[in-house]
């Protein structure tokens, strides 16, 4: 058993940092005094059973554990994301009013009888605080994205995708991006997952600007949709400068920015809203990329 | 700066907002707009200065405020039959607070941190539909335009004795557009309707739930009797509405 003690521990640590409460870690300790305590009965069945038996007896109390560890860190996550969400909430509301009597402020003074130099800064001003109402919009977005009722109906990807593709050829500098769309009609046309499409239309725009953001002239910007044992799969990629390895574990995370991408305008919550939307789906997301070569990110939607 | 209203009259706006920051700054931008502000910071002052005679021509409401919330304000003075046009400020931008904005007879509402000059367009969109002497179209239950009628509280559409089949977000949008008929709405004014959110970007939901709408209405977008396409700007609500069944 002391091997399996030694096993947990690196689960209890993390638990710990990710401010869980103290209650799952105590519960988990009690799981381990548990299993330690079934350990005579366990000899019992070694003398009538022989070591065949034994094998067999530590896999189901391995099972077990290894089960109720996966609900203990799946609740815990659980209590994490809902605190860090009130958190993002109570973040919007709160700058709500400044943001608010800011605007209004700087209108006033742009309305008033200014020299050059000051109708300049008053003219930065407001692009900044435009900039600040950006960002706490898109995490209103977010948190609209994950509360809202949602459609279920079946969302005509294929259409999406060709729509996506046109619009990615009408952002700034997506003109002088080789954009191609691929959705397969051969033997029969891409099956339609339910969803809501307006919700997916927000995802695969994100994406698209993302590429065609981050990425140079005459780079590609590949979208398209394959079928995959139940589900969809949307893959949107691009040869444009690519994540460092080091940050690509949290580029799903709100308010992140790539330290490559500073000057690049963003509010730094299109990935997170990206991955609420196929979560809402009951799907998944992928990022995969290589600095210097590009990245594709991949979003899986169940088909029922 | 262009005026409120044609001629002499200046509109008379009871602003009530519980934080000075704000009508501090409004106050001021809708004087020079071609308002008459008086300001108010708490629910129990606006609804006196709303039910007072001679009353405000307009009320712009916070929804957050101390003794009596916005809705709250907004709810007795319909309560008393009074047809006063009201825009709410709202603070949430969930679904659920927009659509019983309107449903609790708000003639519109904006969410914070809102464009100035937005709040002063639907100032005077709200003050023309209010000065044809008629109750305003939000506080109305049922509306009429020509063959169609729609029932808002239930959310039901009936093209002549057929019931319309419409998803959600394409009744929210009908309800929409039928209480603010003949004026120009744009695409991420629509998107805010539908999802409480306006970005320039993803305005495609919007056109894909117009095109919803006029197949339903078996609406000709060349010749539309009811929605037509404002090139480069959006919608339009074109046939005439009247409320009751």
């Amino acid at each position: 058993m002391s091997g399996g003690i030694r096993r947990w521990l690196p689960v209890v640590a993390v638990l710990s940092a990710g401010g869980a409460a103290a209650a799952v870690t105590a519960l988990l300790l009690g799981e381990v005094m548990v299993g330690v305590r079934f350990a005579p009965a366990l000899g019992v069945a070694v003398l009538t059973a022989g070591a065949a038996g034994v094998a067999a007896a530590v896999v189901v109390v391995r099972r077990r554990t290894e089960r109720l560890r996966a609900q203990v860190l799946e609740a815990a996550r659980k209590e994490a994301k809902e605190e860090h969400r009130r958190f993002l909430r109570r973040l919007d509301h709160e700058l709500k009013n400044p943001l608010t009597a800011i605007r209004l402020g700087v209108a006033n003074l742009r309305a008033a009888d200014l020299d050059e130099a000051a109708r300049g800064t008053a003219a930065r001003v407001d692009d900044q605080v435009l900039r600040m109402v950006r960002i706490t919009r898109d995490l209103r977005k977010l948190a609209a994205i994950e509360d809202q009722p949602m459609e279920r109906l079946p969302v005509p990807l294929a259409g999406l995708l060709e729509a996506a593709g046109e619009a990615a050829g009408e952002l700034p500098d997506g003109d002088d991006r080789k954009i191609t769309v691929t959705v397969p009609d051969v033997p029969w046309p891409l099956s339609q997952p339910p969803g809501d499409a307006d919700l997916l239309e927000l995802a695969l725009h994100n994406l698209v600007a993302n590429a065609v953001k981050y990425s140079g002239p005459g780079c590609s910007v590949a979208l398209r949709a394959f079928e995959e044992s139940a589900h969809v799969v949307v893959e949107v990629a691009d040869t444009g400068q690519g994540i460092p390895a080091d940050e690509l574990p949290y580029v799903w995370d709100e308010l992140v920015r790539g330290s490559e991408v500073r000057d690049i305008p963003g509010s730094g919550v299109g990935l997170a809203l990206v991955q609420a939307v196929v979560a809402r789906h009951g799907g998944e997301c992928e990022i995969r990329s290589r600095p210097g070569a590009g990245t594709v990110v991949r979003m899986r939607l169940p088909l029922a | 700066m262009s005026s409120a209203t044609d001629g002499e009259h200046r509109p008379h706006v009871l602003l009530a907002d519980d934080d000075e920051a704000i009508t501090a700054q409004l106050a001021p931008l809708l004087e020079r707009s071609g308002f008459t502000v008086e300001v108010v910071h708490d629910g129990g002052a606006a609804l006196r200065g709303a039910m007072a005679v001679p009353g405000p021509d307009l009320v712009v409401l916070d929804v957050q405020m101390p003794v009596l919330d916005g809705r709250e304000v907004l709810r007795r003075v319909r309560r008393s039959g009074s047809w006063l046009p009201v825009i709410l400020l709202t603070q949430v931008g969930e679904s659920a607070e927009r659509a019983m904005a309107l449903e609790e007879g708000a003639d519109d509402y904006l969410n914070k941190p809102f464009d100035p000059y937005e709040l002063t367009a639907r100032l005077r969109a709200v003050l023309r539909r209010s000065g044809r002497g008629q109750p305003p179209l939000s506080a109305s239950r049922t509306l009429r335009a020509g063959e169609l009628r729609v029932d808002r509280t239930a959310r039901r559409a009936w093209l002549r004795d057929q019931e319309l089949v419409l998803t959600p977000k394409a009744g929210a949008l009908l309800d929409y557009l039928v209480t603010h008929p003949d004026e120009l709405l744009s695409r991420e004014r629509l998107l805010e309707v539908l999802w409480g959110w306006e970005t320039a970007s993803t305005t495609r939901a919007v056109d894909n739930r117009i095109a919803e709408l006029r197949r339903v209405l078996g609406d000709d977008p060349a010749s539309p009797r009811w929605i037509d396409t404002v090139t480069g700007q959006g919608y339009r609500f074109i046939a005439p509405v009247k409320a009751g069944a």
